[in-house]
């Protein structure tokens, strides 16, 4: 481009910038649909890999190695067995191992938005979504049978029936720092509602519930219904509300 | 004289709990157990020149790696480890099978060179193991030198990069079509992208393609991710919440992956010890991000997906829990009256939370009123139930005096071996007695 003085040459030198602007942010979306196209390649093939050759790859474990570490940075699960006769009927083999660090994996991820508790239908959803290239459907029996896989290694994992749902729980009380957040709350007021709960720690009314009844049982809360106003709740720590009492209420 | 080993081979490092540490890239493919080293047997008495000899070592693991190989001192007290660098074998003496081998302990040699030193080094394998599988792979992976690959790859990559010429004019002297200007840049980007295709197909035609260019699919793997899946935030705003939460978890099995898992087929006999020291090596990283205590099952998931395709059964794992008090590592097993096994610190064991408890009844507010499973909870940030429990076990040890009363289980510190039987109020200066005096009489 040939450089004009004055204002015409600024508003050329403006024009040509605004226009290798456009070109390169074209070439830059040009780029990075390119490269998802060719992502999504890389995945399919190593997931078709994975599928198919998974006895040979674990027979080398240089290649081994190298394969796990491409499936980690592309994001492909190389967990893909498929069920077989005789995993279903006898429930060994494989496939409900692989089930079962899938499910713990998934718990691990959604913990910190439902404290722990699962429900089961959620649950089979994403495992689904996960497995997307598996022909056989994961059921919900599929994932109670890899749970119950899991008992060995004690009581962490339960599915407790409520009614007709089932939820599953991966955080054991003795590991459950929700209870330490509700007495905090308490701490301020010497009592907490269900509804003060749900809504300051952003917590779903199962969760909050659940964490509430487990502190009853503990004898660390008191349980106190309003008779007027039936719904509410009143929580109040124990020691917090003896506290009060010496101190006198204001 | 016999020098001492040291002198000759290196050391190898060793973790916490005695496994070896690996290279980058380095994997493990045999074990064998019940290994001794010698040098070159001299029952004539002369000694070849320029050959060194060193003591023996005796009873040991030998492992075998696409590196090195690496010997282990079995005895407990004794952590001796020597590398062997497989760049500096020389030779490999075959096997010889002769009558009088039949009688003893299978041995092989090979002749070891460094630092313009040579030895002969006999390996005696008093134990069980298959020592001709483990001599088979020690000569493929000698002959892979796997350790040379590395550096090749290197240079290749760094030498196609700087293939342009730089004479003037549209058209290079060897006729390749010269990048200018932007038609040039856009041209460059449509060869790169051309490449990487016909790369993809060539690559996963079949399975030993793919492990010839695996190094190549592993940098545009590299490549893919940093320019797509860490610049998400900005393009994919409504990845779900379990995209967000599984991109962290990959981000740190990237980080914490093992490349080396330990095997039935490459451990033998040794798979439940040699599982149960990696173990313990894994479970460092997980139990610090949780605070000093896991959830078995956690870790079940955590390692297992840190393995990639080789899974262990639940019982394996609860197995290679179990060997650890043989073994002196940092982290124990421990199982609650509520069925719920978790692993925990050693260094987060008992003792360290009795000390907290400790300090923390004996503030002076504590020392009126006492403390409760909740304010115990919130001061050592564990669950309430677990504090609970702690301050259970305090009491059963002698630290703590439970008082039940309307207002619930409270806990003092206990003083009570501080008074004489025989003359109650005598009160040493100093003791836990007299500042309960002294706290007690100020409210």
């Amino acid at each position: 481009m040939r450089r004009r003085p004055g204002i015409g040459g600024l508003q050329t030198a403006a024009n040509a910038r605004d226009q290798y602007r456009l070109l390169g942010e074209n070439v830059a979306k040009l780029r990075t649909d390119l490269m998802k196209e060719q992502l999504a390649t890389f995945r399919s093939q190593l997931e078709d890999f994975a599928r198919k050759h998974k006895n040979d790859i674990r027979k080398n474990p240089t290649f081994r190695a190298q394969f796990h570490e491409m499936c980690a940075k592309v994001g492909v699960d190389p967990l893909a067995s498929n069920k077989g006769f005789w995993a279903e009927l006898l429930g060994i083999g494989d496939f409900y191992y692989e089930l079962g660090v899938q499910i713990v994996e998934i718990c691990l991820n959604t913990r910190s938005h439902n404290g722990g508790l699962i429900n089961l239908p959620e649950l089979c959803n994403l495992l689904r979504q996960r497995r997307k290239g598996d022909r056989g459907a994961v059921t919900e029996d599929d994932c109670l049978r890899a749970i119950s896989k899991l008992k060995v290694m004690g009581s962490g994992f339960e599915v407790i029936s409520v009614g007709k749902k089932k939820l599953v729980r991966s955080v054991p009380t003795e590991l459950n720092k929700d209870h330490n957040e509700i007495l905090e709350l308490a701490q301020a007021q010497g009592f907490v509602t269900v509804d003060e709960v749900e809504r300051r720690l952003s917590w779903t009314t199962g969760r909050a519930i659940d964490a509430l009844d487990t502190l009853l049982e503990v004898k660390l809360l008191l349980l106190f219904t309003t008779s007027c106003i039936p719904e509410l709740e009143y929580n109040c720590s124990l020691t917090i509300l003896i506290d009060w009492c010496r101190k006198g209420l204001p | 004289m016999a020098a001492a080993p040291h002198n000759f081979f290196p050391p190898a490092s060793l973790t916490t709990s005695g496994r070896p540490v690996l290279l980058p890239g380095e994997v493990e493919c045999q074990l064998l157990s019940g290994v001794d080293l010698e040098s070159e047997d001299n029952a004539s008495g002369s000694n070849s020149s320029g050959s060194y000899d060193f003591s023996p070592l005796k009873s040991g693991v030998l492992i075998l790696t696409t590196h090195r190989l690496l010997w282990l001192s079995s005895d407990s007290s004794n952590t001796t480890a020597i590398a062997i660098a497989l760049g500096s074998i020389t030779h490999i003496f075959s096997a010889k099978k002769s009558i009088k081998a039949m009688f003893h302990s299978p041995r092989f040699r090979f002749q070891v060179s460094v630092n313009s030193k040579s030895a002969v080094v006999t390996v005696v394998v008093r134990g069980k193991g298959d020592w001709e599988a483990f001599f088979a792979k020690l000569w493929e992976s000698w002959r892979a030198r796997a350790w040379e690959t590395s550096d090749t790859v290197s240079k290749e990559s760094g030498g196609s990069a700087s293939s342009s010429s730089s004479s003037g004019g549209l058209y290079s002297s060897d006729g390749s079509v010269r990048m200018v200007g932007v038609a040039g840049i856009l041209r460059k980007e449509q060869e790169m992208w051309e490449n990487t295709d016909k790369s993809l197909q060539d690559a996963f035609q079949d399975l030993n393609a793919l492990m010839s260019k695996a190094k190549e699919m592993m940098t545009l793997a590299e490549k893919m991710r940093q320019k797509l899946l860490s610049g998400s935030n900005s393009q994919t705003s409504s990845g779900n919440d379990d995209e967000m939460g599984s991109k962290e978890m990959q981000d740190w099995l990237l980080s914490v992956g093992i490349i080396s898992p330990v095997t039935k087929e490459s451990a033998g006999a040794l798979y439940h010890q040699q599982l149960s020291r990696q173990l313990a090596d894994f479970v460092r990283v997980p139990l610090e991000r949780a605070g000093g205590m896991i959830n078995l099952i956690d870790i079940y998931c955590l390692f297992n997906r840190a393995r990639g395709t080789e899974l262990i059964s639940p019982e394996d794992l609860l197995q290679a829990c179990s060997l650890w008090e043989k073994f002196d590592v940092p982290v124990m097993l421990r199982k609650f009256d509520s069925g719920v096994m978790v692993i925990q610190n050693k260094a987060h064991s008992d003792e360290e939370v009795f000390a907290r408890i400790k300090a923390l009844v004996t503030k002076p507010d504590a020392f009126t009123s006492g403390i409760s499973a909740s304010d115990a909870a919130m001061t050592l940030g564990i669950a309430p139930a677990m504090a609970k429990e702690h301050l259970l076990s305090a009491e059963s040890k002698g630290l703590l005096c439970r008082d039940i009363s309307p207002d619930g289980f409270r806990f003092y510190v206990n003083f009570f071996s501080e008074i004489d039987p025989s003359n109650l109020y005598l009160v040493k200066d100093h003791s836990l007695y007299s500042v309960w005096i002294k706290a007690t009489a100020a409210s």
